[in-house]
């Protein structure tokens, strides 16, 4: 081990690997702090990029880039009342209303040190379960494979949606292209309408452009003229009271860590999830509750933590099994295979110095993020300025050419057109967008070992059963699908219990 | 572009259709079990079975969404910047290989900010410095074979 994490940090402090770290924290900073662009959309427009990079570069590019940009979601939560990314908002109207109260560094302290400690924290998690979970996954067949998979697709519908049906519908479309190009059975072209460029598939890369940075252009037309009054800030007085009040709120840092990774590590769900549910913990458990929404630090500090400790969380299900935490981590696990790398157990053992890697970049992103942080706050007011009718126009070229320089290849750029305006058409109807991802890229995962389950058993669908791990799974994606009749039959369990 | 749950599940039920439709002249395996067709097969019922529950969920709750709303959207700013957008990504697509990438380039950073109100010059400027700097990126960079009329650098 001693010597993996040796080989880890000298192949960290290249020189090259520390510049890809110090730009992608600016880009992340950027992003996440104009408001309108996600982190999901930064990691979307980083992939060509990570196309010509080395696999270690490129992973170490998303870890440092996603903690930035999530981080500085916070900024314009704060100064202008709208979230960065949808991360931040849970505790977006806390954050304005203490920034009224002339409280903006406080708050602004609170969210840069409560997301580097969230960060540790979920990093940690990350570097102890996953070579355990590891293991684990070593004695895993085509059966739990197939129930993994479509346990992280239950999870993304269920549990990480407000509506599984239009969720469901979303996952449905994802699974759908990807089953474009040759099929794994017999090679028979599906749905490609003779096209020789959907014979190879829906590439990843011009849908995920598409789906995460064109719609956001199409979704940012609408206001793109628009500014926005900006409270300034004093970035040298942002750590001015942040030790006393993380000190007095430590157990709920302490609560909000493991809620954020254990929210990561669930199949599906991301740093959005995590923030609103560590709000919801805080605010059962806080003294004051009724304070809360109305500025309170409380929930900043518990949310703040929650949402940089997903981060890690969600590269465990993605190195471990091949299954995405979240939408950038299915990202994550498409660069993955573009570089020839297979995600999964075996990865632990034929490449140990880059997972150490990863999980090294994932410690000294969050503490680079105290001082970039630092920076981002005192450049706050001149990022936020930045007219949007100038930054969408030029980010849209950027897409054109991030699409072609995959294939050097027109028809990507298409592809990409036509997802980004499935990408908005759904948004408008309220049809979450991730599902897609996760479909695009759990599908093959889904069909081929459904096929070659059936195939190896002669369609004996009992044997899907009969692997205690496969039952095991096999009953966790059922009661996953079961999670709406819960609240029923709680509300039931309490009606029967409560005397007449 | 916002319509009524009802008429988009009843889309999901129309695509369901057609890509069941398509997989009926898929080839079995040769022991007679379904090969290509049944995972598109599964996920064609799904979609149906989704989008009928969708559009009866958008009847139930009485959507209001007013469908008369599409016939006015040639009024409707966010509308017209979006369609710049696209007309933009179209026109690069059609074009680029005979004008390059450097004046297609320029050419939709140009429209697209002078249709959100920025002034024609300081539009050409972002857009002759933008252009050069990704065309910098990508094709000296990165080596990405990036359309070319000419190049002067």
């Amino acid at each position: 081990m001693i010597e993996n994490v040796w080989t880890a940090l000298t192949l960290l402090t290249s020189w090259k690997l520390l510049l890809t770290i110090a730009i992608c924290s600016i880009y992340g900073l950027f992003i996440g702090a104009v408001p309108g662009l996600t982190a999901t959309m930064a990691a979307a427009l980083l992939v060509p990029f990570t196309f010509f990079m080395d696999p270690l570069p490129a992973l170490v590019a998303i870890v440092t880039m996603e903690a930035m940009a999530i981080f500085a979601g916070d900024i314009p939560a704060a100064l202008v009342r709208i979230p960065g990314t949808p991360s931040s908002a849970a505790y977006t109207d806390d954050s304005y209303e203490l920034t009224k109260q002339g409280k903006a560094e406080l708050v602004l302290g609170v969210d840069v040190v409560t997301s580097a400690i969230g960060g540790l924290m979920g990093a940690v998690i990350l570097m102890t379960s996953a070579p355990l979970l590891a293991e684990v996954a070593l004695t895993f067949t085509s059966f739990e494979y197939f129930w993994l998979a479509a346990l992280g697709l239950s999870a993304t519908v269920m549990i990480a949606s407000a509506s599984p049906l239009k969720a469901g519908l979303a996952l449905l479309v994802g699974l759908f292209f990807s089953t474009v190009g040759l099929d794994i059975t017999l090679g028979y072209p599906r749905f490609t309408f003779g096209s020789t460029e959907l014979l190879n598939g829906v590439d990843f890369i011009p849908a995920m452009i598409g789906l995460f940075g064109v719609s956001e252009i199409l979704r940012n037309m609408a206001s793109a003229h628009l500014s926005y009054p900006i409270t300034s800030v004093k970035a040298e007085n942002i750590f001015h009271g942040v030790a006393r009040t993380l000190w007095k709120y430590k157990a709920n840092m302490a609560r909000s860590g493991l809620i954020g990774t254990f929210i990561g590590i669930l199949p599906g769900a991301g740093a959005d999830i995590a923030a609103w549910i560590a709000y919801a913990a805080a605010k059962r458990f806080s003294k004051e509750p009724e304070k809360f929404g109305k500025g309170a630090i409380e929930p900043i500090v518990d949310a703040g933590t929650a949402n940089n400790s997903c981060l890690a969380g969600d590269w465990v299900p993605a190195l471990v099994f091949g299954i995405p935490g979240d939408s950038i981590t299915a990202i994550v696990i498409g660069i993955l295979f573009m570089k020839g790398l297979r995600p999964g157990p075996m990865i632990f053992q034929q490449q140990p110095q880059m997972i150490y890697a990863v999980y090294i970049s994932f410690i000294i992103a969050n503490i680079l993020m105290v001082p970039f942080g630092y920076l981002a706050i005192k450049a706050s007011s001149t990022m936020l300025k930045v007219p949007r009718n100038i930054l969408m126009p030029a980010i849209l070229v950027f897409c054109i050419v991030g699409s072609f320089a995959i294939n050097n290849s027109l028809f990507d750029v298409g592809l990409m057109l036509a997802m980004g305006i499935l990408g908005y058409f759904f948004e408008a109807n309220g049809i979450p967008v991730a599902p897609i991802v996760l479909g695009i890229v759990l599908g093959p995962i889904l069909e081929q070992n459904f096929m070659v389950s059936m195939i190896k058993t002669q369609w004996d669908l009992v044997q899907f059963f009969t692997r205690p791990a496969a039952a095991i799974l096999a009953v966790l994606t059922i009661l996953t699908w079961l999670t709406p009749v819960y609240p029923i039959l709680f509300r039931r369990f309490v009606r029967s219990a409560s005397p007449a | 572009m916002k319509i009524s749950d009802t008429v988009v599940g009843a889309g999901f039920v129309g695509a369901g259709a057609l890509i069941f439709t398509a997989t009926l002249n898929y080839p079995s395996l040769e022991t007679g079990h379904p090969g290509p067709s049944l995972f598109p097969r599964i996920l064609a019922v799904l979609m149906v079975v989704f989008g009928g529950l969708l559009s009866v969920q958008g009847i139930r709750s009485r959507d209001a969404t007013e469908e008369v709303a599409w016939l006015r959207l040639h009024r409707n700013a966010a509308f017209l910047n979006a369609l710049f957008v696209l007309g933009g990504v179209l026109a690069y697509i059609f074009l680029v290989e005979r004008l390059g990438f450097l004046i297609m380039g320029s050419l939709v950073i140009f429209v697209i900010m002078w249709r959100l109100q920025v002034s024609p010059l300081k539009a050409l400027i972002v857009a002759i410095l933008f252009s050069n700097g990704v065309y910098f990126l990508f094709a000296k960079v990165l080596r990405v074979p990036l359309p070319m009329l000419f190049r002067w650098w």
